[in-house]
């Protein structure tokens, strides 16, 4: 029997060298362990953060605490969210979030594709110098700025935030979406041109979708730091506060079951616009990372 | 990702219009909105409505449960907004420079108001109309911050106490009151307590937001040299700090994370701490039978206790003038300062009689409050007056004091020397007279001996 099975086995098998292939099966179990671990490193707080948030505040008490959803309870986050000028808090913060990033792509969208494009003097100084407003602390830039804006009646409104998260925005902006452009092909564009495209038609139908995945990723760095800023927020404003501004001071003050209320609140809106914003990120790594 | 390049040849097209529907969508909403952003602190109630900032009752619930208490006892709309200390120094700062205030009432502690004083109106005349209602003399000194006319008008006030969960008692050393501690006392029992427990159940607000350099200031050097400040590195302060380490000993050691004590008491991690009273009104809250509150400990010069003052002021060129002015003398009105009591846990500033009905928890501070104000030897302290912006220097001092002798095992009298210098330095720079418990002497400048 058992010289049959032998005789019945290709003479050609034995010869495969099944190393690499065992290699590459060892390596993609790797790498999912790897993107496992690495997804876990992102998820776990915010599970535990989501868990905390819901649970009772009694049972914050306990310990050792329970990893499990046993004592679901939306109390504390209720109250949270009953409490004055969140909702109104939410509602600024999504409107200067939006209105940053529209401002920013507007200024630093041509900027960035100037900056890929052109030649001219100073370029590289020039570069070096959009970091400038990076370096300098929100303090020292928000204290003036208030007094500036209470002298033109923009203080206490949106739309000072909106100029000063701009500022904060553009350097990234600006040097993302450089880096983006010189992604994309010159012959793409000059073909266009040469069927006829104008130089804006040009940009528009055929850089631009292009460019799209790259623009994605710069307008979530743009939405994150707007979400996060606190400091700019809460030196402008005085009655109509973004949301960390209106909530940060309170709840590094409370009580642990609001602080994960808070946390949670304040997590959720920035996770839904990265899984918005994600669809034309995934491209990215295709368009501009090569 | 093999696929990608026809799925995205498919897609660009929806995906551009999807983008352009974003831009539009993102364009309308600040934009088409008439509003410049939503309000968030009540105040666009309507005119008239009174804009208070404030640096107190910062927590979602206190702050809550005071709009309440506002709402009820004025009758005048108040918008309610408190703000960090920093912020609230630099909103004032910027809006008096740029000569366009947008509030009506600034409310803050006495050391967060004494560096504003140049922006505030002077509040003599309400004070006078409002001398029926019985504000310490100590207190109405205060609010001149260094001056000769009042700056603000006291609003309210706190202390601190010692917090007892009651299964700490089976500790107490024999001889020992725990309504009338000793620091002597105090510390036997704390190692009792952690022989008896096989862990440490003191605890202490060293957090890096906890108040513990409070309880230096005003409590443990009060206590043992008499002094705050000019007493600061005499054999005294030496004794006091070698105190305090062996009381750090005989502590939890993971107090450098509390910040208010009332969580790790409700937790039970700690059964019997020090802290401000609104930072312990949590713990006895579900069950204030099981608590007790007592006085800070006395220790050879007096018990040393602080209190911490509150004041409402009017920024100079302020919004609703007469309006902000009818809310500070409702919320000097005895029914205000109950019901602050009885929501936030800070004390009346009024002469007025405590009610009987008061929460479990209030009712055992008010008890312990009035006991360690009452006591015989209690020694008043203050906190740093008229150091301004530096106040939080003075206050690391201390700090450092602690985190030298206490954590880092350092040599008490070295420390308390070098730490002397830089208290030194910053006090030769503000020149100003020292405040209680040390010798008060008006032009005379206030340092270390």
């Amino acid at each position: 029997m058992t010289t049959t099975r032998i005789v019945d086995t290709p003479p050609a098998r034995p010869a495969v060298d099944e190393a690499p292939l065992k290699r590459q099966r060892r390596n993609r179990a790797l790498l999912q362990a790897a993107c496992i671990l690495i997804s876990l490193f992102m998820l776990v707080p915010i599970y535990l953060i989501s868990l905390a948030a819901l649970s009772t505040r009694e049972s914050l008490n306990e310990f050792p605490l329970s990893l499990l959803p046993t004592n679901l309870s939306f109390e504390t986050l209720r109250a949270f969210l009953g409490s004055t000028g969140i909702i109104g808090a939410f509602g600024n913060s999504l409107i200067v979030g939006l209105g940053t990033l529209l401002i920013s792509a507007l200024i630093g969208v041509p900027a960035g594709y100037a900056l890929a494009r052109f030649a001219f003097p100073a370029k590289e100084p020039y570069q070096l110098f959009l970091l400038f407003t990076r370096a300098l602390p929100i303090v020292v830039l928000s204290v003036p700025l208030a007094r500036l804006f209470l002298t033109v009646d923009l203080y206490d409104t949106t739309y000072a935030v909106i100029l000063l998260h701009t500022a904060l925005a553009l350097p990234t902006t600006i040097l993302i979406s450089a880096s983006v452009f010189l992604s994309v092909p010159i012959d793409v564009e000059e073909a266009a041109r040469v069927f006829g495209c104008t130089p804006a038609g040009a940009f528009l139908k055929v850089v631009l979708p292009m460019a799209l995945p790259g623009l994605a990723a710069a307008s979530i760095f743009t939405f994150v730091m707007s979400w996060n800023e606190v400091l700019g927020a809460s030196i402008l404003t005085l009655d109509h506060r973004t949301l960390p501004a209106q909530v940060l001071t309170s709840l590094s003050d409370s009580p642990l079951a609001y602080r994960f209320a808070g946390g949670f609140a304040l997590v959720i809106p920035s996770i839904i616009f990265i899984a918005f914003m994600r669809r034309y990120l995934t491209n990215m790594w295709g368009s501009t990372i090569r | 990702m093999k696929n990608a390049p026809p799925f995205l040849s498919q897609r660009s097209v929806s995906r551009r219009s999807a983008l352009l529907g974003g831009l539009g969508a993102a364009l309308s909403v600040p934009f088409l909105s008439s509003c410049a952003g939503f309000d968030t602190s009540g105040a666009a109630a309507g005119k008239g409505t009174v804009g208070f900032l404030s640096t107190q009752f910062t927590p979602v619930e206190e702050k809550q449960r005071y709009e309440d208490v506002l709402r009820k006892t004025l009758n005048v709309p108040v918008a309610y907004n408190s703000v960090d200390p920093g912020v609230f120094t630099s909103t004032v700062q910027t809006q008096t420079e740029a000569g366009s205030v947008r509030t009506a009432l600034l409310g803050g502690l006495h050391g967060e108001l004494a560096p504003l004083a140049d922006s505030l109106e002077d509040v003599d005349q309400i004070l006078r109309d409002l001398s029926g209602s019985g504000f310490t003399q100590e207190v109405l000194d205060l609010t001149k911050v260094g001056g000769t006319t009042s700056k603000y008008v006291p609003w309210m006030q706190a202390t601190y106490v010692v917090a007892v969960n009651k299964k700490a008692l089976e500790w107490l050393p024999g001889g020992v009151d725990v309504n009338d501690l000793t620091y002597e006392g105090f510390l036997e029992w704390a190692q009792a307590a952690k022989q008896g427990a096989g862990r440490p159940v003191f605890g202490m607000p060293a957090g890096p937001k906890g108040l513990h350099h409070r309880f230096y200031q005003g409590f443990l050097l009060p206590s043992f040299t008499g002094g705050q400040i000019t007493t600061f590195r005499n054999s005294d302060a030496v004794m006091a700090w070698e105190y305090m380490k062996d009381l750090w000993d005989a502590t939890a050691p993971a107090s450098t994370n509390f910040d208010a004590m009332q969580e790790p008491l409700a937790r039970g991690e700690v059964l019997v701490a020090w802290d401000h009273v609104a930072r312990l009104v949590g713990a006895p809250a579900d069950n204030p039978d099981e608590w007790l509150m007592v006085p800070a400990p006395r220790g050879p010069k007096g018990r040393g206790y602080m209190l911490i003052v509150a004041g409402v002021a009017l920024p100079k060129n302020g919004l609703e003038r007469e309006r902000a002015e009818q809310a500070i003398r409702g919320l000097a009105e005895p029914t205000t300062q109950i019901e602050t009591l009885r929501s936030n846990a800070f004390f009346p500033v009024v002469q007025t009689e405590l009610p009987t009905d008061l929460a479990g928890a209030i009712a055992l501070e008010a008890a312990a409050v009035r006991l360690q104000q009452r006591s015989a030897g209690a020694l008043l302290a203050l906190p740093p007056v008229g150091l301004g912006p530096k106040e939080g220097e003075v206050s690391q001092i201390f700090k450092n004091c602690f985190q030298e002798i206490c954590l880092n095992g350092s040599a008490v009298q070295p420390t308390l020397d070098d730490q002397a210098k830089q208290l030194n330095t910053i006090l030769q720079e503000l020149k100003v007279p020292c405040w209680a418990p040390d010798p008060v002497s008006a032009g005379e400048k206030c340092e270390v001996a």
